[in-house]
């Protein structure tokens, strides 16, 4: 009790001396308020008006860039193009987020396995692990730099993401944006006004890969082998 | 390793470096693509140079700011049930944090890269305290199996290395059997750190940017590992800086760009990722958040003539366009921060004592601060210390000597002149047939790698030339 006590004393103490520090070397006092600057009006617009399939068309020419599929179907067709990329990735086991829009779209996936709350830590870990192929739904893609945003919840954990061996993100043609100013813009709306976000908000472009060894391109390290968005 | 990576001599240090030949000819490549890159995805983004701008209004407001947004991020961490801790010093910081180590009873830790954990000296506090400790970068992974060899580029630590030093290293440590091509052998890192992933006990990462109003941590990455550092293990501890802060997503947004631009090219790399303490209901991610904020000289640097440099984001942009690091590499530098940027930090986090020598590694031809995206004047930093060194008298007594006669020489056109009518036959017992061989200091570090040509007589000398042109053209 005590012990806890004094640690978080000292904490603090420390806390505030670091932070007078500060302040003293500024050759001010500590300031309690601040008036951050309208960044937003300096940053220039490059592009102008965008229909959708603008946006479509700028998506697939980077994803060419960064060793991503990209495969346009509809919700009708969706369940047959994810199950052909399920067989062309080789099979084997898949794990799904536990996305209402599977749901929704009635998409079914036999022995796949869902990231969900009950099952707890380990086993969701366990099961990404052994999954070959994840797919989720994207909450939002930027289309200048091929990106899938999503915010990590109960039903879809972080490691979901980089565990299997191939990811295959659905992405609805109307949450495409064109880049991520947009995307931070609305995350940090929901912040202000109090909205609760993922604990993991992932900005995920393509595959993992490395320049590591004589700055030579390897698709494929830590996280997912192989990408995939499929645009409905 | 602590912020110093070789205890030799500055010029043991460049002599190591210059006789590299692997060495020079991969720092060569990589800047020659780094550079074609960074252009490239900087001219896609349009107005660059106004990009630049922000860039800089951001980290400006930011520093003067800096009290206000550690307090508010502070706030919000512990609100989500996480904790932060203020390390005024680099022994605060490790302690800190090899303490929640202890306490958890932990001994599997993964690190994914940091160069703010190599200044604190985190992997030699961890190891004394008997942690099995793996970095997972794969080039820090392979610079851990080499007998922890020094990073030499703050983006691709082993840029030093080719693959047959990589796959010797494998074979050795590791057992591995296959072939030198790069897939290979980072498959098989892949297979062997997968493991390390689903056993650890603690994840320790960096952080490129707080974002204050939120209570969190920005990671950008390429290959997966920082995510999986963060996801996989109870713990997470995360250390920064104490100036790699942002106010908001809005800011962290641009920042990031100019990042991923400038430092390799990609618009965005492959994972960007905002992360803090898990929330209820979440399955992975960390049970227990820590973030360590680390001083350890930077408010030395706040408000000083320096200020600016802590503007740096770590893209290592000024690394790859600098002809020096071009011929000398990282490890010449002799600290975990090597290049332009480097020589301006070194010697105000480590002072002058050791690193006088740093601020001399420039031709001063500003290309560093051509390309930094957050616009820290670099080269006039690395003038301004070398007016601190001299006004100290940090210079050799011989080099005093020599410039002041050189100062004397060259502001006075009477002398100047009188000089060059006698350098000719002043210079004939320093020559051989027509270069200069032997000489002063100050001509050493000249001639020992390139020739000096022996100055011409007086009547053959260009001024004389010109005059007797002038002469005849008036005719």
């Amino acid at each position: 009790m005590t012990a806890t006590t004094n640690t978080s004393t000292n904490r603090n103490t420390n806390k505030e001396a670091f932070l007078n520090t500060i302040a003293a070397k500024l050759g001010r006092e500590r300031r309690t308020e601040v008036q951050r600057p309208a960044i937003r009006e300096f940053i220039p617009d490059s592009y102008g008006p965008l229909t959708t399939d603008n946006l479509v068309e700028i998506l697939k020419e980077q994803c060419f860039f960064i060793h991503t599929q990209v495969i346009e179907s509809t919700r009708e067709l969706l369940q047959r193009t994810l199950d052909d990329l399920i067989e062309a990735n080789g099979g084997g086991n898949v794990m799904t987020s536990g996305d209402p829009r599977f749901r929704e779209y009635g998409l079914a996936f036999p022995d796949a396995a869902v990231w969900e709350e009950a099952a707890g830590r380990a086993e969701n870990i366990r099961r990404a692990e052994s999954a070959n192929t994840a797919i989720v739904f994207a909450d939002c893609a930027l289309a200048e730099s091929g990106t899938v945003v999503l915010e990590s919840r109960p039903d879809q954990g972080r490691s979901l993401h980089f565990l299997p061996a191939h990811y295959i993100a659905v992405v609805e043609r109307e949450k495409l944006v064109l880049r991520s100013t947009d995307a931070a813009a609305a995350l940090n709306r929901r912040i202000q006004d109090g909205e609760p976000v993922g604990s993991s908000i992932n900005f995920i472009s393509g595959p993992s890969n490395s320049a590591d060894i004589e700055m030579k391109l390897v698709v494929g390290v830590h996280g997912p082998l192989r990408a995939t968005y499929v645009l409905i | 390793m602590s912020l110093q990576t070789d205890s030799r001599n500055f010029s043991e240090r460049t002599t190591d470096g210059l006789g590299d030949s692997f060495m020079r000819s991969a720092v060569g490549s990589a800047q020659d693509s780094l550079k074609t890159r960074r252009l490239s995805a900087a001219t896609a983004l349009g107005d660059w140079e106004q990009w630049r701008n922000v860039g800089q209004l951001i980290r400006q407001h930011t520093l003067e700011n800096l009290d206000y947004y550690l307090e508010q991020l502070a706030g919000n961490i512990e609100r989500q049930g996480g904790h932060i801790y203020f390390a005024a010093t680099k022994e605060e910081a490790s302690s800190y944090i090899r303490d929640v180590i202890v306490r958890k009873q932990a001994t599997k830790i993964v690190k994914s890269k940091s160069m703010v954990t190599e200044e604190i000296e985190l992997n030699r506090v961890l190891l004394e305290a008997g942690c099995e400790l793996t970095e997972t970068d794969l080039g820090e992974y392979i610079l851990q199996m080499d007998d922890w060899d020094p990073p030499s580029h703050i983006v691709a630590p082993a840029l030093h290395k080719d693959r047959r030093q990589i796959k010797r290293v494998f074979t050795e440590k590791l057992g591995y059997t296959g072939d030198e091509t790069p897939e290979n052998l980072a498959g098989f890192a892949r297979t062997v750190l997968r493991q390390k992933f689903l056993e650890a006990e603690v994840g320790i990462t960096g952080c490129n940017f707080a974002i204050a109003n939120l209570g969190a941590i920005n990671l950008v990455t390429n290959e997966g590992n920082g995510d999986l550092t963060a996801a996989i293990p109870k713990t997470h501890i995360a250390v920064m800086g104490m100036e790699r802060i942002v106010p908001t997503l809005e800011e962290m947004e641009v920042l990031d760009n100019l990042l991923c631009r400038s430092a390799v090219g990609q618009k965005l790399t492959s994972y960007i990722t905002v992360m803090g303490p898990s929330a209820a209901g979440e399955t992975d991610g960390p049970e227990e958040f820590h973030l360590v904020v680390v001083d350890n000289g930077r408010s030395d640097i706040l408000g000083s003539e320096f200020n600016e440099a802590l503007q740096c984001i770590r893209c290592g942009a000024c690394l790859n366009v600098c002809p020096i690091y071009r011929h000398i590499g990282g490890h010449a530098y002799g600290s975990i921060y090597p290049g332009p940027i480097g020589a301006v930090i070194t010697p105000l986090l480590g002072g002058y004592d050791d690193y006088k020598e740093l601020p001399y590694a420039s031709s001063l031809c500003g290309a560093c601060t051509d390309v930094c995206p957050v616009k820290i004047p670099l080269h006039e930093q690395l003038i301004m210390h070398r007016q601190n060194i001299v006004k100290q008298k940090r210079t050799g007594a011989a080099d005093r000597i020599q410039m002041k006669a050189a100062a004397k020489l060259l502001s006075s056109p009477a002398l100047f002149g009188k000089t060059l009518r006698f350098a000719h036959s002043a210079s004939r017992m320093m020559s051989k047939q027509g270069r200069i061989v032997r000489g002063p200091a100050l001509l050493q570090g000249w001639i020992r790698s390139r020739d000096l040509k022996q100055p011409v007589k007086q009547k053959d000398s260009f001024r004389a030339w010109l005059e007797q042109r002038k002469g005849g053209a008036e005719q």
